[in-house]
């Protein structure tokens, strides 16, 4: 059996594709690819894969990560890629197949890509140096026990941010995984909050899945 | 900023966005510039209910099979994006090309249930179509068509639709755009085109018929205004075995209600329950053939990537094959690990190994359609389900392991009295009863009797089509002695609202004199009635008044038989004088025996020209 990840793109229309969603359309793509898939060997035995991290609805990516398995020891991971592709919906295409190396457990960050516009994107610019310039940013997050307050600040990772034309472009890393994930919506409200003009966020992406050490996860 | 990024500035902010953008597997995408007819097949509900429909996965499938025909889906929008769209003046679009439907050569609607009606006037809106027929363009475009079981009795959307397709609509919709695609080159009017579509057997428009009225409010004539058929015909397939089923289905990305794929196994029904009207608008009788079941099933599967397949018909066990037709298509299912599953099926009669396989696949629950409580209205309403035959599959099912037993009835049926009532929670105790006498039952488990009751709705091309319905008064005092005489925990009832059953009797029954109401009840903020939170029961009320039309005259008044009924223009193929019979049969409590046993002569035979059974 080989034991395989695959990289895949989600763009365009499906980035309004669900996680759960996305759960049945994996399940229906590889069925429809006649791939010999491994199945669960359960009561009632379905096609074994799993997704490393959970995309936002509306969230484009050029990196999601499943885990699957196929029973074929011999099959070349080209022929596997395009045969996916082959019946993949609008938006989502395999980029690779390899072998599983890491371990899920060792993604740690994810990189975000997205575009804040305005007609007065000068106040925006200025709020968000302000921003970033404050010893902390205190967010609201929704946990199975209820709203904590947490700081991102010593998190947050600014790659780039530049002013272009009527819109800011940013680049941001933060926590992603098993254990914390923080989303990137959750600092763009931050800036909301303290910004007397009104933004727009426009196409985040997810662009890279990171270790520690900002190695890429595959 | 163009329409696409006109939607997605805003998809963000509604409820499953998926539901408004297309692009699912399946879905056909064609070059405009290559296309000469373009048709929006319009569902008048939500996505997640109009997706799960299967003749608009036939019809969808079949004229895009045309090159230079492109069809296209269109849904109502759920109210959260209607406000959206309103407020950002974005028309209702078509998911395929997410261009606007105003622009195509038809708009077509599906009419599933009368509580629809008020949806589609306005997605008309929305879409930036004027309401009513009279009012569109000379030109020959924006032609706006219905078909549907609704459509046997048109008449309360007569001003709304430029035509009615009536009947099975796998040829007459080709007809129709050929029909249209030739006069459009020729650069006829759109009048020009209603004449000539008018001669195609199946088509009814409205405009060339006109209803004049007695002083007792019944109909007293109907003219033919134009040199077109007096009785118009409804069409249906003749080789049914080798109609033309779709090999794909759009896969939706969101889960909707009926998610799986369906494969029809046949049409028409032998059993002439006599409220029933799918059980007369869908004759005659046609099945098909195992290995034709069976190759659609597969190639369903493959394409479309589902995991379950569901059988369509009226009443699956009533194939003449169906012990081959189930044994065949379960080896495959279980060989691809499909779950199979088999609605309406009577067990009685399937061999050994077959039920042991049945079983397997089973997981659902136990649901009978006893619809009436005593043996006598059984007989008066032709449900030829015997109290033996429902105590022994309970029995086997029990047995089984099964605990749970769902029970449907209808209230306030032709010649009903309180004993018929009583009669309904008289029978679930006796299978309370049943189950506990049983020795090896479920161990641990109590029993869970679910009685679901549904107030009778009269309805055209039906025996029971002259019936009055009972009125609200009368259904809640039986809702409440149903309720009094259940005396345990272990049964359960719930029953529908007699608000809805009403208006779903006066629009099935209506003529064109409602035209007005539904528009006004529209007007006031009617929409999705079918669904409980949105169906404002008083603002019908009001506009039924603000009309001057009483919804008694139509919902709970006899139809006389002599009385030209609405529809009476309208040619099911089954007679007014065989519905006459049956309605004088039912009120003798006498039963008819089902199409298979002996024919009873309902007219269907004469109108295609040949015996629908062979009887030796």
């Amino acid at each position: 059996m080989l034991r395989l990840r695959a990289v895949f793109e989600k763009t365009g229309r499906a980035k309004y594709i669900s996680h759960l969603d996305l759960n049945r359309c994996m399940l229906r793509t590889f069925r429809r690819s006649k791939l010999p898939v491994w199945y669960t060997e359960g009561f009632n035995p379905h096609p074994y894969y799993s997704f490393a991290l959970a995309l936002s609805l509306g969230f484009e990516s050029s990196c999601e990560i499943m885990d699957f398995n196929i029973t074929d020891d011999n099959m070349p991971f080209d022929e596997i890629r395009d045969k996916l592709n082959a019946v993949m919906p609008e938006g989502m295409r395999i980029i690779s197949v390899a072998e599983q190396v890491k371990k899920i457990t060792a993604i740690t960050k994810a990189e975000y890509s997205f575009s804040l516009v305005s007609e007065n994107i000068t106040e925006v610019y200025d709020a968000l140096i302000e921003l970033l310039a404050m010893p902390e940013i205190l967010i609201e997050k929704k946990t199975k026990k209820g709203i904590k307050t947490v700081d991102i600040m010593p998190d947050l990772e600014i790659v780039s941010y530049k002013l272009n034309g009527s819109s800011i472009d940013m680049i941001v890393r933060l926590p992603a995984g098993t254990q914390t994930n923080y989303n990137p919506n959750l600092f763009i409200d931050s800036l909301k909050n303290i910004c007397q003009t009104p933004f727009e966020t426009v196409k985040i992406t997810r662009k890279a899945i990171l270790c520690e050490n900002n190695e890429k996860f595959f | 900023m163009n329409l696409r990024e006109k939607i997605e500035k805003h998809l963000l902010d509604v409820q499953k966005p998926s539901r408004y953008i297309g692009g699912e597997v399946g879905s056909v995408i064609k070059d405009k510039s290559e296309v000469d007819v373009r048709f929006a097949f319009c569902f008048p509900d939500t996505y997640d209910i109009g997706m799960s429909h299967l003749g608009m996965k036939i019809l969808y499938s079949l004229k895009n099979e045309r090159k230079n025909y492109w069809c296209e889906r269109c849904f109502a929008p759920s109210p959260d994006f209607e406000e959206i769209m309103r407020k950002n003046d974005i028309p209702l679009y078509a998911l395929e090309s997410l261009d606007p439907i105003k622009d195509f050569d038809f708009i077509g609607f599906t009419m599933q249930y009368e509580l629809s009606y008020t949806t589609v006037l306005n997605m008309l809106d929305l879409a930036g179509i004027p309401i009513f027929a009279k009012d569109r363009t000379p030109e020959l475009t924006q032609i706006v068509v219905a078909g549907g079981p609704c459509v046997c009795n048109p008449e309360p959307l007569a001003d709304f639709f430029d035509l009615f397709i009536l009947g099975e609509g796998e040829e007459l919709n080709l007809e129709l755009m050929d029909l249209y695609n030739e006069m459009k080159k020729q650069g006829a009017s759109r009048i020009e085109f209603l004449k000539r579509a008018s001669h195609i057997e199946g088509i009814y428009v409205p405009q060339f018929y006109k209803f004049s009225y007695k002083e007792n409010g019944t109909i007293d004539k109907m003219e033919v205004l134009e040199n077109t058929p007096k009785k118009i015909k409804k069409r249906i397939i003749r080789d049914f075995d080798k109609v033309y089923y779709p090999e794909n289905f759009v896969v939706p990305f969101t889960e909707i209600v009926h998610d799986r794929i369906s494969v029809e196994v046949l049409r028409g029904c032998i059993r002439g329950c006599r409220f029933c009207q799918a059980g007369f608008i869908y004759r005659p009788f046609r099945e098909k053939s195992p290995e034709t079941i069976c190759s659609e099933t597969k190639c369903l599967c493959e394409n479309t990537g589902y995991d379950e397949v569901s059988l369509a018909s009226l009443s699956t066990s009533d194939h003449s094959k169906i012990d081959e037709m189930l044994t065949e298509l379960i080896n495959y299912t279980e060989k691809e690990k499909v779950n199979l599953s088999l609605p309406s099926l009577r067990v009685d009669n399937f061999s050994e190994s077959l039920l042991e396989k049945i079983k397997k696949i089973r997981k659902s629950g136990l649901t009978f359609a006893a619809e009436g409580g005593t043996q006598r209205l059984r007989d008066v309403i032709n449900k030829n389900v015997t109290e033996e035959e429902i105590m022994n599959t309970c029995k086997i099912a029990f047995e089984g392991g099964y605990s749970t037993v769902k029970l449907y009835f209808m209230m306030g049926l032709p010649t009903e009295t309180d004993e018929d009532i009583i009669g309904i929670a008289e029978l679930a105790q006796r299978i309370v009863d049943l189950f506990y006498s049983i020795e090896n039952r479920p161990k641990g488990k109590g029993v869970q009797i679910s009685i679901s009751c549904a107030t009778f709705v009269p309805k055209p091309f039906t025996p029971f089509q002259f019936e009055p319905q009972d009125t609200k008064k009368e259904i809640e005092r039986k809702q409440k002695l149903l309720l009094e005489s259940v005396k345990t925990k272990k049964i359960k009832v719930s029953y529908h609202d007699s608000n809805v059953s009403l208006l779903e009797a006066v629009l099935a029954k209506g003529d064109r004199r409602l035209c007005n109401v539904i528009y006004t009840a529209w007007k006031k903020g009617c929409k999705f009635d079918s669904w409980s939170e949105h169906y404002k029961f008083d603002t019908w009320l009001e506009a039924f008044a603000e009309c001057g039309v009483d919804p008694a005259f139509y919902a709970n008044r006899r139809f006389e038989y002599d009385e030209i009924l609405p529809w009476e223009h309208l040619d099911y193929l089954v007679t007014k004088e065989f519905f006459i019979r049956e309605n004088k049969t039912a009120h003798k409590s006498a039963t008819t025996p089902n199409c298979r046993l002996r024919c009873s002569g309902c007219g269907v035979n004469k109108a295609t020209g040949r015996e629908c059974f062979c009887y030796d």
